[in-house]
């Protein structure tokens, strides 16, 4: 199967197209509530729609039991104002009843979930085909998404978007500085409550895909797998909406391909592990925090220290030996000859290391006040961390010294040895 | 036959009454007994944990751990290879997957946090919904059928055996002889972290205790009683002992006893849903909605609208 079947197929497009737009819708919103550092919301906002989406089946059940289409906008509806109620109940906990923010988010979890399974247990003997199909909800059942579910779920995700174009300024303004955003006039109340709305439509959204107990993950996972890779909003919302929608492919693809049809995996976990690893893969890679480059930035610093000092004690005509790797670097940056001596560029270079560290040593005492007998170790460590114009301006402002705090000779400075 | 067979309400503790006077041997007890030993015991190692678990602020890795218990178990039935009868029965196989899940999802979420460099809300929900997707995944690819585990979130009380009874019960008493043994550690790590590590007690090690507890608290209760109660039984109780008592020795007995009177209270309950109007209702989720309402309750009752420094 090529990736176009995915788009052509009558029964694999609707779920594919479904899970991409609710990807996206998820993935924009969860930068809000990332950057708000209340990714956890998430969780408890999905669980406790689920009484909404049980009665909603019930009710469904009850009154109009030949549409689907009616079914799904009623279990929609019922999700919605359920998970609503459930910010409003997190809300009052926290700032009413001062309940911790981790107990009153699972709390609320555990109440509201708890009343939906209470409700279903109802269902179950009576109607057990609408309990089977209220259960799907749990983890999500993508496979069956008609053209209805993708049209309703394509609006809702335009509502999201046309929102976050609309109001980007004062998100920007409020996700950053929330008094500065006072100041302007912007209610940042009112905004936040706005927003909190818009989780609740993208949750609402999800959990027909990959259901109430993952819905969490998706809204953190394509936004934390953009953040380390970028430090603007726009961009920040623009490569989560990407991994969101890629997400939302691949996951599909995968569930279906891997198993090569003899059983078929299940959709929303799928997606779930392709985010996740998008998240691991950038917060490991990343060009400027990931890991590996932070990692390699630290070893190669530490290297360049090691280096220094052992051109340093080289010039100090100290008899020590070195690993092979620092003889080769030394010789690479041609500092020292075949016979281990120091060049004339070694020796410009060394003379300038320890004409930094004395520097350093008289800045301490004169401007900082320090002990003449204590410099030392913090020039040794600052003596590898300067800039030709940090030096420049060091000399201007000690006035050119010759000697150090302990009496020793500062060389002059050197036209720019590298 | 049940002896509690089209009782309601006030006529279940009669009839309990009556058979807690008489002999009640333990191969005859009633379907509604175990389930009220099984929730009792629940309900007095959670309460336990939980009071520790609130105070530390740490109920969302709670959270965490009752999603990747999945995980735990699954991998812990690939070491052992055995064969997937009932669940969680075996001791060893309960140690081991509680073991791993509470390991994977405390060391990941950590390392995630402080290597990776991830705001802690961020890395506690990434890490558990990946563990949980992958544990769902596993166990798809193993039994070659998708629709596993809804009752790993609602539970089973009707189908309750006596073994499930050394379970909690077996789980509340390692609780409660831990907890008792390092009273004083466990208080004051969960006060002051800092002064206590500052004092020598091993904080870390208390940190992921209570950690490996509440993953072998959660594995022993899940088949009775469904993740989700054993979640409420560990925040509800004690937000709920905390609006009345301010002494930690007080809220861990105010909070025992509110999960035990409530897991009493859900049983009877049940029972008289199904005698009186014929419904049958999931005894925990109806533990879970008592809870909530004493909660409703309790706050309407201690709520002082001007006791903040400000007033509107």
């Amino acid at each position: 199967m090529t990736f176009l079947d995915f788009f052509t197929d009558p029964i694999l497009r609707p779920s594919t197209v479904g899970c991409m737009l609710m990807c996206f819708a998820s993935a924009l919103v969860g930068v809000v509530v990332f950057l708000r550092k209340r990714s956890l919301i998430g969780e408890t906002l999905s669980h406790a729609s689920f009484p909404g989406v049980v009665i909603g089946v019930f009710l469904s059940a009850l009154l109009i039991p030949f549409s689907d289409e009616l079914i799904a906008l009623a279990i929609l509806c019922g999700a919605f104002l359920f998970a609503f109620l459930g910010l409003k109940a997190l809300n009052f906990l926290e700032n009413r009843l001062r309940v911790k923010a981790d107990s009153a988010l699972c709390f609320v979890l555990a109440s509201f979930f708890g009343l939906g399974i209470l409700i279903a247990s109802r269902l179950q003997q009576s109607y057990p085909l609408w309990y089977k199909q209220a259960l799907t909800f749990l983890y999500g059942q993508a496979a069956t998404m008609t053209n209805m579910h993708v049209i309703i779920y394509g609006c809702f995700g335009l509502v999201i978007l046309g929102f976050i174009l609309y109001f980007y300024r004062y998100l920007e303004a409020v996700n950053f500085d929330p008094s500065f955003s006072e100041t302007l006039g912007i209610r940042s109340k009112r905004l936040d409550e706005m927003m909190f709305f818009l989780i609740v439509l993208a949750i609402v959204v999800g959990i027909r895909s990959v259901g109430v107990v993952l819905m969490a993950g998706m809204l953190i996972g394509p936004a934390v797998a953009a953040r380390p890779l970028t430090n603007q909003l726009p961009y920040h919302f623009a490569l989560s909406g990407l991994f969101g929608v890629v997400s939302g492919f691949l996951g599909n693809y995968l569930s279906v391909v891997i198993p090569k049809g003899e059983y078929s995996l299940p959709t929303g976990p799928m997606i779930l592990m392709v985010s996740s690893s998008f998240c691991f893969l950038s917060l490991l890679l990343a060009p400027r925090s990931g890991l590996v480059n932070r990692y390699v930035r630290m070893r190669r610093f530490s290297f360049q220290c090691a280096v220094e000092n052992a051109l340093k004690s080289l010039w100090k005509e100290e008899r020590r030996s070195f690993s092979p790797l620092i003889r080769w670097q030394l010789k690479r940056k041609k500092w020292i000859d075949q016979s281990r001596h120091l060049t004339p560029l070694g020796k410009a270079a060394a003379e300038n290391i320890i004409r930094l560290h004395r520097l350093w040593e008289v800045y301490l005492v004169d401007y900082m006040g320090q002990k003449v007998e204590k410099v030392h170790r913090t020039a040794e460590e600052l003596e590898h961390l300067m800039s030709p114009e940090l030096e420049r301006e060091l000399t201007e402002l000690l006035h050119n010294p010759r000697h150090d705090p302990h009496h020793q000779p500062i060389p002059p400075a050197h036209v720019e040895s590298t | 036959m049940n002896p509690y067979w089209g009782q309601n309400f006030f006529g279940f503790f009669v009839v309990l009454f009556q058979r807690l006077t008489g002999q009640l041997p333990l191969s005859q007890m009633a379907s509604d007994e175990v389930q009220l030993l099984v929730l009792m015991g629940v309900a007095l190692a959670t309460v336990l944990l939980g009071t520790f678990l609130t105070l530390k602020k740490m109920t969302m890795m709670a959270n965490s751990l009752s999603h990747t218990t999945l995980l735990g178990i699954v991998i812990a039935y690939l070491i052992f290879f055995a064969p997937e009868t009932d669940l969680s029965i075996n001791t060893t196989i309960l140690f081991v997957s509680a073991l791993i899940s509470a390991l994977l999802t405390t060391l990941l979420t950590e390392l995630v946090r402080d290597l990776l460099k991830l705001q802690e809300d961020a890395a506690i929900g990434l890490v558990f919904t990946t563990l949980f997707a992958l544990g769902i995944i596993l166990v798809t690819v193993f039994t070659r059928n998708s629709h596993i585990g809804v009752e790993v979130i609602t539970g089973n009380v009707d189908a309750l055996h006596v073994e499930d009874i050394r379970l909690a019960w077996g789980a509340a008493i390692l609780n409660l002889v831990l907890i008792g043994l390092f009273f004083r550690q466990w208080v004051m790590t969960a006060f002051d972290e800092k002064l206590s590590f500052s004092l020598g007690i091993p904080t870390k090690t208390f940190h992921y205790l209570l950690m490996f507890l509440t993953a072998l608290t959660l594995i022993a209760a899940f088949r009775a009683v469904g993740v989700l109660l054993v979640l409420s039984f560990l925040v509800g109780p004690t937000l709920i002992a905390r609006q009345w008592a301010h002494r930690l020795r007080p809220l861990l007995l105010v909070g025992i006893g509110i999960g035990i009177i409530t897991a009493i209270f859900g049983v009877a309950l049940s029972r008289h849903f199904l005698s009186v109007y014929h419904m049958p209702l999931s005894t925990g989720g109806l533990v879970v909605t008592l809870i909530s309402a004493l909660y409703l309750v309790s706050s309407l009752l201690t709520f002082r609208p001007s006791k903040g420094l400000m007033k509107d």
